[in-house]
């Protein structure tokens, strides 16, 4: 007898992937961005879009997680792009990111403690 | 238009994934979903390009599960690395068992497609 939920919880161990199902991203979306990346890029595995809806997953709760910090710091309740302009500021592995998020991200970092002597 | 969102992770799907971390008091602005959307869509071309590097280098032309893996770690994304290495794992292990069991059923299925055509020789032979 097929059971439900078999596929979803031996894919999410029970994470928070597990409450919605096996994927949370489409896998065909997550393929055409990666073949947008680069001319370099001809052929791609069955495997790898899957394995990108579980990093994206981790990069959105991430980088939301952070932005939120950013978010109470202010004293508000609701996210702005400015956090997330923070968050990625402050956090080094998000460095990537500066360029693409607003300009005034470096207006909540103190560019003194980089420039000190 | 449509090309645009096509570069685009749905703003749906994002703004699920960033609501279960967060209080159920939160909100999000749409402007933060939006701009959500285009950090994911750079983390994949980002880590993509890493991928795409080291099978070149290789002289693969194929980008894997494994290459994803590699290029996060390699990149200082090395939670996020080992946790899909796992999830990685997982799914092989699940399409091998799945693999396993079509095999088996297919097997059942030309046993009994022999036997069902041996019973009907006896039904009409018996008229």
């Amino acid at each position: 007898m097929r059971q439900a939920g078999t596929y979803s919880r031996i894919l999410s161990g029970g994470g928070i992937s597990g409450r919605t199902g096996p994927h949370l991203l489409p896998l065909a979306r997550i393929k055409k961005i990666m073949k947008k990346s680069s001319v370099d890029v001809k052929m791609i595995s069955g495997e790898a879009p899957l394995v990108f809806s579980k990093a994206c997953e981790l990069f959105i709760v991430e980088l939301t997680k952070r932005s939120w910090n950013m978010t109470i710091q202010g004293k508000r309740r609701t996210i702005h792009k400015e956090d997330i302009a923070s968050a990625v500021a402050t956090t080094d592995v998000f460095d990537f990111l500066v360029d693409l998020v607003h300009p005034n991200a470096s207006q909540h970092v103190d560019l003194n403690e980089d420039y000190a002597p | 238009m449509v090309d645009e969102q096509d570069k685009l992770l749905p703003i749906a799907n994002v703004g699920r994934i960033m609501k279960q971390i967060l209080p159920p008091t939160a909100k999000i602005s749409k402007e933060a979903k939006e701009t959500m959307q285009e950090c994911a869509s750079e983390f994949i071309c980002f880590v993509t390009g890493e991928a795409s590097e080291k099978c070149q280098k290789e002289n693969r032309k194929t980008v894997n599960g494994d290459d994803i893996c590699w290029a996060l770690a390699s990149l200082g994304f090395d939670d996020c690395s080992n946790a899909v290495m796992s999830y990685l794992n997982k799914f092989r292990e699940f399409e091998r068992e799945k693999a396993a069991a079509n095999q088996i059923n297919e097997n059942n299925v030309d046993e009994a497609a022999a036997g069902s055509s041996n019973s009907c020789k006896r039904i009409y032979h018996s008229k």
